[in-house]
């Protein structure tokens, strides 16, 4: 396991976990910030090509559509290379958008990240 | 303006314990506005007897609407205004409480954009979709110099 770098105050660890990417982020995400969040994730997929992205939403109580944006952005870019978006730790307002996005059918949601890492 | 009406920054609105029957807020496009603002009407909804569900959705729809007037309607300006007034429905109306939001920006009306069903590939248009799918009406009312939209949110939905 390594420690990785990022810019944004959004992300509060990245570490690499054999081929996973584990992201813990932290604080509510709007327009305003997310584009903090959208530069944290494409760098660390463009830099590591993880098989595995995982996603630890837990202290993310609130984020608007431009954040959904960034998630699937985020899948979009790992796809290329045979990757996978997983997210865990979903609040309930965070659950409640992805289901009117319909985002339950491309991401792969578990319960936490060991689920993720096996 | 009526007499018990709040006016104020968004920054200075969450006054504990405040109560306005009807709140206004004169805000910026800058997306640094959007949580403040949200934030300001979820608390008036608690407080004029929203459930805290019901007062969240509001939140989002503001929050999708008023990054849209930013986005589309200003183009990505983030200093043209935004007013927002937030005031009760009266019970013999269905009660709940009626949300507006104007700009003055090209005037454009989202609700007549194609594409509005959610497509999990492509999330441009998700705040439409939410406008629709957590308020109980949401209705683009054109302006001469811009647009307003109206949305409600009733009582125990």
């Amino acid at each position: 396991m390594s420690d990785l770098r990022t810019r944004s105050d959004l992300v509060t660890a990245a570490r690499k976990e054999g081929d996973a990417v584990v992201v813990a982020v932290r604080g509510e995400i709007d327009l305003h910030n997310s584009p903090q969040l959208r530069g944290d994730l494409l760098d660390l997929i463009s830099r590591q090509s993880p098989a595995r992205l995982v996603l630890n939403l837990s202290e993310v109580p609130y984020m608007d559509s431009s954040a959904v944006a960034v998630l699937v952005e985020s899948l979009q870019k790992l796809r290329k290379t045979g990757g996978r978006v997983y997210l865990t730790g979903l609040q309930p307002r965070v659950k409640g958008l992805l289901e009117i996005a319909r985002l339950g059918t491309i991401f792969v949601i578990v319960a936490d990240e060991a689920e993720a890492l096996k | 303006m009526a007499e018990n009406s709040k006016t104020s920054s968004p920054a200075t609105v969450a006054k504990p314990g405040a109560s306005a029957r009807r709140l206004r807020l004169h805000a910026t496009s800058d997306p640094a506005n959007l949580a403040p603002v949200r934030r300001a009407c979820e608390k008036y909804c608690i407080e004029h007897g929203l459930s805290p569900n019901a007062a969240n959705d509001v939140g989002l729809c503001v929050n999708e609407a008023m990054a849209n007037v930013t986005r589309h309607a200003y183009a990505g300006a983030t200093d043209r205004p935004i007013d927002i007034v937030c005031e009760e429905v009266p019970t013999d109306q269905g009660g709940g409480v009626r949300v507006s939001i104007r700009d003055w920006g090209n005037g454009v009306n989202p609700a007549t954009l194609p594409g509005c069903e959610p497509n999990p590939e492509t999330p441009g248009g998700l705040g439409l979709i939410c406008l629709r799918r957590l308020m109980d009406e949401a209705n683009y009312v054109p302006q001469p110099d811009g647009m307003m939209l109206v949305m409600v949110k009733r009582k125990g939905v």
